[in-house]
């Protein structure tokens, strides 16, 4: 059988699918990364519209638009997972991993070809369960925690949160299956004198985050089993009227959650290593600092958790430990940035887009990463917990931070996928718009946060009306910026101009800038041979 | 036609990528494993620690030497709004010699019109002492059954270690709250209205 396959790659070149065919049955891990990108602009469309109706409910003090507080919830609660699971990993890991990674380090395809299909297929069977849930007996109003007890058949008792849990698990599965083939590709597929210690950073990322994935992932879908049992089968795991503990949640969630952040964050941090250095034309400063900063914040990731659960009622030494282990994160994450800055200075800058919003992501992720040394420290936190100082700090370091990191990687290969020039002008409008629009609506819910405004309430207080109303004017125009990122993504296919095989000159040395663009069906059907950090050059 | 050697080099990359990915399917396995394992470890390490005010349920008695110095114990209720009984201790305080066992009622009476079974779960305040109190015998380790109208004593003997005093985190520690909190019991085929 194996043999057999063996020929048919060594013979079927020429044979391209077409139609519907191309896409459903589809082993290209360029045509697999595509489809993921389109399924998280769906998703992000879906996931972006629910925060809008989060923000103009929150405009004003009192119910304007949301008379039904579930359906609230319900929001909160799409709104988190539809930007988790179904926008920022599948546009990172799934969509430029799968273009990138066998591009970067000069293998033919992905491992396993047919579980990439697999993969991708599974997240979009979990997306229509997730989005099934939103619609049956009130929806899952649970939060993206899905703490116990509101998660249980007392309080959540339709199947609308067995659909979410059913989602989760089928997208935990697709995830799985990706990360094993990333791993099995980069560890076994690199081309001849790719070693691991000449990997570009953004393959480096992707092998970090599928590291976290196979640890993370199994301990979610084992809590989810256990609540899906409490829910059904009268188990009592989080349950304490039946010696369970509602705790233990919180425990194996943030086991999970702490981790998933990372793996949000990190493909982040390996598109900007490759965007900085390419526009600041000089190799990135500090390789292997760099690529064992992602390592080492990936390990530590893992022993933080219980820093999301200083209210729960852990001792005081419990608590100094997880202050102690989590501050410890910013020794790693300064490491980058300074690395970043340091690959700048002395460089012969340029800034088209994809380097404009690289910068971005640096401010923002330093703004985040300042609060979050703040929140780190459970004194502090005591006060802040569930708050929007807390909502401040994640959008700021995970969540506009990714957003960005995606946006500069798309500018930066929608050439290479699509052999088109993006319109630069209207990219760096684009740029600013969204920046500004971002920043104006979170950095005001640190004000708010600070003053005590809780999270996930739809109605507040007159003493926090105006800094509300900034920040939804701030989502506002975020929303018009990600408008026109749809229309730039029309406008690249419609009348976009044919670009280079290296549209970004000699600063941009990885291997994907040696193939045409778009990059051919097929590509490294002869194994590129590797001498230095800088293949392409 | 391809060579054999090409062929050979295929096979051998495909059993190699295979043997990689059942070893991460390994771990995966052994991550799901250690999640399904975390509720009994969980119970476990809070046992043994005294992890969240955890008292300690299996001691030996004679491991615990005598001492002249004392400690109020503090009882605590609680009863869930599902059950329908009037839960309280006989005493609201006591001083209890260290070292020694001690025996405690509380009195749970059905108001209910049904017999029911409850079950109590139970934990100590502050939680850093729970590692130096002992039940030794406890009416919340196994279920109870009222009748209607029945009110009945559940007893509860205790020992607190000596060693109390001797811990610096500990020795500060001039009163002990013991709290239980009774539920009825959760039917498997319970159907929640």
């Amino acid at each position: 059988m194996r043999v057999g396959q063996g020929v048919a790659m060594g013979n079927n070149h020429e044979v391209h699918p077409s139609g519907w065919r191309r896409w459903l049955y589809s082993t290209n891990h360029k045509d697999i990364g595509t489809m993921y990108i389109v399924l998280s602009l769906i998703a992000a469309i879906l996931g972006g519209s629910m925060s809008g109706i989060i923000r103009l409910e929150l405009m004003f003090p009192e119910l304007q638009f949301i008379q039904d507080l579930q359906f609230y919830n319900v929001m909160v609660t799409g709104h988190a997972f539809l930007m988790v699971f179904f926008v920022v990993m599948p546009a990172m890991f799934g969509g430029f991993g799968n273009w990138f990674v066998p591009l970067m380090i000069g293998a033919p395809d992905m491992a396993f070809p047919r579980m990439n299909n697999i993969s991708f297929w599974l997240l979009a069977a979990a997306l229509i369960l997730l989005l099934l849930s939103a619609f049956v007996q009130g929806g899952a109003g649970t939060g993206w925690t899905v703490y116990p007890p509101l998660s249980n058949a007392d309080y959540h008792p339709g199947p609308a949160v067995d659909f979410g849990i059913l989602s989760l698990h089928v997208a935990g599965a697709s995830s799985i299956l990706g990360a094993i083939n990333f791993i099995v590709t980069i560890l076994n597929m690199r081309a001849p004198g790719m070693t691991i210690h000449r990997m570009p950073l953004f393959v480096w990322s992707i092998l970090v985050t599928a590291f976290l994935l196979l640890l993370a992932i199994p301990v979610l879908a084992g809590g989810l089993t256990m609540l899906l049992t409490d829910r059904n089968f009268g188990t009592t795991f989080f349950e304490v009227a039946g010696g369970g503990d509602p705790i233990l949640w919180q425990h194996l969630f943030w086991f999970f959650g702490h981790p998933e952040v990372y793996i949000i964050i990190i493909p982040g941090f390996g598109i900007i290593s490759q965007v900085i250095s390419t526009f600041s034309k000089k190799p990135v400063f500090g390789y292997l600092g760099m690529a064992y900063a992602m390592v080492f914040i990936g390990v530590v990731g893992f022993v933080v958790w219980a820093h999301h659960m200083y209210t729960v009622g852990l001792d005081a030494d419990s608590r100094a430990y997880f202050v102690g282990a989590t501050l410890i994160i910013a020794v790693p994450t300064g490491v980058k940035i300074f690395s970043w800055l340091a690959t700048m200075w002395g460089g012969s800058i340029e800034f088209p887009a994809p380097m404009m919003f690289a910068c971005g992501f640096i401010f923002l992720f330093v703004v985040g990463g300042v609060t979050g040394v703040a929140l780190a420290n459970s004194g502090m936190d005591l006060a802040w917990h569930d708050t929007y100082f807390v909502v401040a700090h994640f959008h700021y370091v995970m969540a506009i931070a990714a957003v960005l990191a995606i946006f500069s990687g798309y500018y930066y290969w929608i050439g290479k996928m699509s052999g088109r020039q993006y319109p630069e002008k209207l990219a760096k409008i684009h740029f600013w718009l969204f920046f500004a629009g971002v920043n104006i609506l979170f950095f005001p819910q640190h004000f708010l946060g600070m003053a005590g405004m809780p999270r996930r309430i739809p109605d507040y207080p007159d003493s926090y009306a105006g800094w509300n109303l900034v920040s939804s004017v701030g989502a506002f125009v975020a929303g018009i910026a990600t408008l026109l990122f749809f229309f730039i993504i029309w406008k690249t296919f419609s009348s976009g101009g044919k670009v280079q095989s290296n549209q970004w000159g000699p600063g941009a040395t990885t291997l994907e800038w040696t193939v045409d663009s778009p990059a051919p069906f097929h590509t490294h059907e002869e194994l590129p041979v590797t001498n230095s950090h800088m293949p392409a050059e | 036609m391809m060579g054999t050697d090409r062929m050979l080099k295929i096979l051998q990359r495909q059993n190699r990528n295979t043997l990689t990915a059942f070893f991460l399917f390994g771990i995966v396995l052994g991550m799901a494993g250690l999640a399904f394992s975390s509720a009994p470890l969980y119970k476990l390490f809070c046992q043994v620690t005294g992890f969240g005010g955890t008292p300690k349920t299996n001691v030996v008695r004679k491991a615990i030497s005598k001492s002249a110095g004392v400690i109020n114990v503090r009882f605590d209720a609680n009863t869930n709004s599902d059950l329908p009984w009037v839960f309280k201790p006989e005493k609201q305080k006591v001083l209890v010699s260290l070292g020694e066992p001690k025996l405690a009622f509380y009195f749970a009476k059905n108001v209910g019109a049904k017999p029911v079974t409850g079950t109590a779960s139970y934990n100590i305040t502050p939680f850093k002492v729970a590692k130096y109190f002992s039940k030794i015998d406890c009416f919340c380790f196994v279920r109870q059954t009222l009748e209607p109208g029945k009110r009945i004593p559940m007893p509860v003997e205790f020992i607190v270690d000596p060693e109390i005093l001797e811990d610096p985190d500990t020795a500060e520690v001039k009163t002990i709250t013991v709290s239980y909190t009774f539920f009825p019991v959760v039917q498997n085929d319970r159907k929640k209205s």
